[in-house]
């Protein structure tokens, strides 16, 4: 990947967010509202109060966590499409082993979440073991393993981990003391969001300044030059595979920890891929995944309360993500076209 | 005239050659073929392409290979072949061509040499680059000498001679380095490195046994695909062998592993830098780093600062920055780079894959010179060139090696044209 001076960076950006608003005014004007009530209600929506800003920073969570596993991925050069699958099994986890805690909060959690990490780590290496000894693409087999992972949470909430005390599909909720306290009364917003940003620092930091980071990079970006300069390629893949699989695992249990309480079919809306389209819009770069996964919440939330103040549907906000993400991606390809 | 996609130039009579081969690696020759011929039908039965790249191999003279062979299984110089074959077939009005004898066997290039005046006295003009004095001399009705993006000097070939070029291009560089300073009896308990019933796993050709001791040079020279570059690689650790392999006494796995080799204190140069020598898209700094990047938590800049320092003055890197990307470097430029990282921790066997092909003059001479530096401090090299006259200037024993077998070594002095019959697999 060629980096880009900072400038062009911008123009980027801003030639994409000018074609994404430009989508949103279109489908709003199709929707027979007016553009600008519904800009105005997204806007409100995702940033306009405590309440606003609360729900955007509790999907952000998810988000930024999917979006910072798939950027270490895509950097050490290991296409993980399966970030859905492992943010499932870490939810999985966190919901099975959450019930049997009560003791103290801050060790229950520990374990919660260590146990989530570890189980989006594990959700992965059946894709890793393939890749590296039977030169299976990852980008299939982590796809598939993301329909095991869904037909998984599907049977458990009906079978093994379903709440005794009801016949929903949902499995048996946390103690009130496990799960995670708002930050300030009337917010959605849970430390949950705190961990998630400090995360995107430390890949950050590791990737750009560390030894370790340096040869995941350098594996990368020319994996023919790493095998002959003597660089352990299989190790470095089979370390990103893990840790790009721990925090989407991490960003399962979270979501269970900080924002449903349970676990339920179906879990998740996407978290996985959104947290993809937000690594390819930040290109790959943890604080610009990060920051992107951020804006995408926003959408999120905000075009919740556009459908409902304007009549706008929602789900035409979720088509903004990916002209956003088609927009920077076109605009690159352009960039390094015209280069000589 | 302006051409905006490269059709337009083909189109318009033009065709080039470029240095590295721009075929369609997961396509036979026989497609590929098709492909660079502009009368080619859109619907054509194999038997076409067959007796296409028959036609061609015989008009030529080249050996193209079989027509359904996947190019990408291809060694280099068939490669180039091929898209020479392909260039010449377009009767073209403007042909180019960029260092295309650099894979070529002394033979092939006299015949490309013919042809290449067929074309031209058929009214086309050819464009060669190239930075062998004897083929401007033996083929070209004029020249232009081009130094550091200058022209430097542009006449008929008639009106100067190899000698005044010669001294103009090399303007300072040392090509003729020292006969014995490849030589030194430093006595060690273990030989470097040692072949024992050597083969790359899946090559034809006789089991392997050589030694060599600290300070010892050997050149094996051969045309692209007789193996040689496959004898280096597995001996690198990129492809499986059978037999044995030890450096220094330490025994390397047969299954192909690069950091055993790097472990036992082996130093890699491959054929193509840009793929396996460089991250491109890394700086001079970081690829300096490599593998093993100073620091225990964080990286030590100052430490990467300083060795990189160090090691491109030694070799004389120019570079604008150590934080510019190493493929922003010229070809020269990045070759020295390689050598810099591969030569940093004194190695006790370089292995090196054709180290100056398609370099400058100086840097080629900058490059030999590094090698034989590398061996005057202890190492044992193995250096695999395709051309003989680059052979002859390590002043070391040359094997050739033809269809994966090596001759008996012959001596630095043996004339180019011994070594080119001895190449092309013609005895006696």
């Amino acid at each position: 990947m060629k980096r880009e001076p900072f400038a062009r960076r911008l123009a980027i950006v801003a030639v994409a967010f000018s074609v994404a608003a430009g989508a949103l005014v279109v489908l709003a004007l199709l929707a027979g509202a007016s553009p600008v009530d519904a800009l105005g209600a997204l806007a409100e929506g995702a940033a306009g109060s405590r309440a606003a800003l609360g729900e955007t920073l509790a999907r952000a969570t998810t988000l930024v966590l999917t979006a910072l596993g798939a950027s270490l991925a895509f950097r050490a050069g290991v296409l993980n499409i399966g970030l859905e699958g492992q943010f499932l099994a870490g939810a999985v986890a966190a919901a099975a082993v959450g019930p049997l805690l009560s003791g103290a909060p801050l060790v229950a959690r520990a374990a919660l979440l260590a146990a989530a990490a570890a189980a989006g780590a594990l959700w992965v290496l059946p894709a890793a073991w393939l890749e590296a000894r039977r030169g299976v693409p990852e980008v299939l087999s982590t796809i598939l393993l993301n329909l095991v992972a869904a037909a998984a949470v599907s049977g458990l909430v009906r079978g093994a981990l379903q709440d005794p005390a009801g016949d929903y599909p949902q499995s048996r909720a946390l103690a009130e003391a496990v799960r995670f306290a708002p930050l300030v009364a009337g917010s959605r917003a849970t430390a949950a969001i705190l961990i998630a940003l400090a995360l995107a620092l430390l890949v950050a930091l590791v990737l750009e300044r560390t030894p370790l980071g340096l040869k995941l990079r350098a594996t990368g970006l020319a994996p023919a030059a790493a095998r002959a300069i003597g660089l352990p390629g299989a190790r470095l893949r089979l370390l990103a595979f893990a840790a790009s699989g721990a925090l989407a695992g991490l960003a399962g249990g979270l979501e269970v920890v900080a924002v449903t309480g349970r676990l339920y079919d179906p879990f998740s809306a996407g978290a996985g891929y959104t947290g993809i389209a937000a690594a390819l819009l930040g290109g790959s770069n943890p604080l610009a995944a990060a920051a992107s996964a951020v804006l995408f919440a926003g959408l999120g939330a905000g075009s919740s309360a556009m459908q409902r103040d304007t009549g706008v549907p929602g789900a035409l906000a979720t088509i903004v993500p990916g002209v956003l993400v088609l927009a920077v991606l076109a605009a690159r390809a352009r960039q390094m076209g015209n280069e000589p | 005239m302006a051409f905006r996609w490269p059709r337009d130039a083909r189109d318009a009579g033009l065709a080039l050659v470029p240095q590295h081969d721009l075929l369609i690696g997961a396509a036979s020759v026989g497609d590929n073929l098709a492909f660079l011929d502009p009368a080619a039908p859109f619907f054509e039965s194999a038997a076409a392409r067959r007796a296409r790249v028959a036609r061609l191999a015989k008009t030529f003279a080249f050996e193209l290979g079989s027509a359904d062979t996947r190019v990408d299984t291809l060694p280099v110089g068939t490669r180039q072949r091929i898209e020479i074959a392909g260039a010449l077939a377009s009767d073209p009005e403007v042909l180019i061509l960029d260092e295309p004898t650099a894979v070529l066997s002394p033979d092939e290039t006299a015949a490309l040499f013919a042809s290449l005046r067929t074309c031209a006295e058929a009214g086309g003009a050819v464009l060669l680059i190239t930075h062998r004095l004897a083929e401007v001399f033996a083929g070209a009705d004029r020249l232009t000498l081009l130094g550091r993006g200058k022209t430097v000097k542009t006449c008929r070939t008639s009106e100067t001679t190899p000698e005044e070029i010669g001294g103009l291009l090399l303007a300072g560089a040392d090509i003729h380095p020292s006969k014995h300073a490849a030589r030194s009896a430093a006595q060690h308990p273990y030989e470097n490195l040692v072949l024992t019933d050597f083969t790359p796993t899946g090559s034809q050709g006789k089991q392997i046994s050589l030694s060599l001791s600290p300070g010892e040079l050997l050149v094996l020279l051969a045309i692209d695909g007789n193996g040689a570059d496959t004898i280096a690689r597995a001996i690198a650790g990129l492809e499986p062998f059978e037999g044995d392999v030890a450096l220094g006494g330490v025994r390397l796995p047969g299954r192909g592993d690069p950091l055993a080799f790097r472990a036992a204190g082996g130093a890699f140069v491959p054929a193509d830098r840009r793929e396996e020598g460089l991250v491109a898209a890394l700086s001079i700094l970081e690829n300096l780093a490599l593998p093993d990047p100073p620091g225990r938590l964080f990286l030590d800049r100052r430490a990467m600062l300083s060795h990189a320092e160090a090691r491109l003055a030694a070799l004389d890197v120019r570079a604008s920055s150590a934080a510019a990307p190493a493929g922003s470097l010229s070809g020269g430029n990045q070759q020295k780079l390689v050598l810099a990282r591969e030569l940093a921790h004194a190695p006790r066997v370089l292995v090196a894959v054709h180290p100056t092909r398609g370099l400058d003059l100086a840097s080629a001479a900058a490059v030999r010179h590094q090698i034989l530096e590398a061996c005057r401090m202890g190492a044992a090299a193995l250096v695999v060139t395709a051309d003989p006259d680059e052979a002859q200037l390590f002043g070391a024993p040359i094997r050739v090696v033809t269809r994966g077998r090596l001759s008996a070594p012959h001596a630095p002095a043996t004339p180019v044209a011994t070594l080119g019959r001895l190449m092309a697999g013609v005895t006696g």
